[in-house]
């Protein structure tokens, strides 16, 4: 009875093998994700709808207030053509936290207003 | 279901609600969606190798759920709810193969399927894959929070039945 308690030593070293493969391939693509974006359009995304296309080289300084349907806002603001949320009413603030949008890959994401700030991809339309 | 079993899995509950709400307070130092150490998890891994599935499932589920309540966060009820899912039925499945010795690997694998389980949810909500972009990062943190909380609740577990205080 206790035999499936006994620790499967092959299937252990398989295992943390595994882990081992997955926790290196993710460092190597963290470190690729947060290198700097070659870009120049961004895209800001609700609801899988673009509602705004922008340009950081060229943008003035500014804010945009995006108004969620069900409720809340995010402020999105544009500085030294730098794009980040400066304000929302989400409860965990996870989009302010992020920061300045400064990755090709990894967007700015606020969940609650399923909102998504990312750089367009080459040939992309809005 | 015993009386004295019942008492225990609220007792369990309320411990990891408490630890839950004390880690909320804790400044996020990685501003990403789903990074942070879990530490509620130890509860659960605990729970995984000294309960029986049914029973973690229910204390998962109340956690779960009293946890977005107390927290105010309902929008974020889905992801959890969805992580939590993927990551119980990975431990369950893979405690059959594991003895207490490798608690600390079952949470890994616990940890690493919370965050994938979190990032399909929100690839379904966002109907967006560009959220996928973060699973690496998600990977890397689940893989060193739950090491630690595995080893936690392994630590806790064996001292505890070495005390025979619980069997």
């Amino acid at each position: 009875m206790n035999d499936e308690k006994k620790p499967n030593e092959k299937a252990i070293r398989i295992l943390i093998s595994l882990i081992a493969v997955i926790f290196i391939i993710s460092v190597i693509l963290t470190v690729i994700s947060y290198q700097k974006p070659t870009g120049q359009r961004v895209f800001v995304i609700q609801d899988n709808q673009v509602i705004y296309e922008l340009y950081p080289e060229s943008e003035k300084d500014r804010e945009i207030r995006i108004d969620f349907p069900d409720g809340g806002y995010n402020i999105i603001q544009i500085q030294n053509h730098e794009i980040r949320i400066s304000e929302a009413d989400c409860p965990d603030l996870t989009c302010v936290k992020t920061g300045v949008l400064r990755s090709e890959t990894l967007p700015i994401v606020c969940l609650p207003h399923r909102l998504i700030i990312r750089y367009a991809e080459e040939g992309e339309t809005a | 279901m015993k009386l004295k079993r019942l008492t225990e899995l609220a007792l369990l509950t309320a411990v990891a609600l408490i630890i839950f709400i004390i880690e909320l307070r804790f400044p996020n130092i990685i501003p990403v969606q789903g990074v942070k150490l879990g530490l509620a998890n130890i509860v659960t891994v605990y729970c995984v190798f000294q309960y029986t599935p049914s029973e973690t499932a229910m204390l998962v589920v109340c956690r779960v759920i009293l946890g977005a309540m107390f927290s105010g966060n309902w929008p974020a009820l889905i992801y959890s709810a969805s992580g939590a899912f993927l990551c119980l039925m990975g431990m369950l499945l893979l405690k059959k193969f594991l003895s207490l010795d490798y608690m600390w690997l079952d949470s890994i694998i616990g940890a690493m399927l919370h965050n994938l389980g979190q990032v399909l949810a929100q690839m379904a909500v966002m109907q967006s894959t560009a959220v996928i972009s973060y699973l690496p990062v998600l990977m890397v943190s689940g893989t060193i929070a739950g090491l630690f909380t595995g080893l936690s609740a392994q630590l806790l577990l064996k001292r505890l039945k070495n005390s025979s205080i619980i069997k």
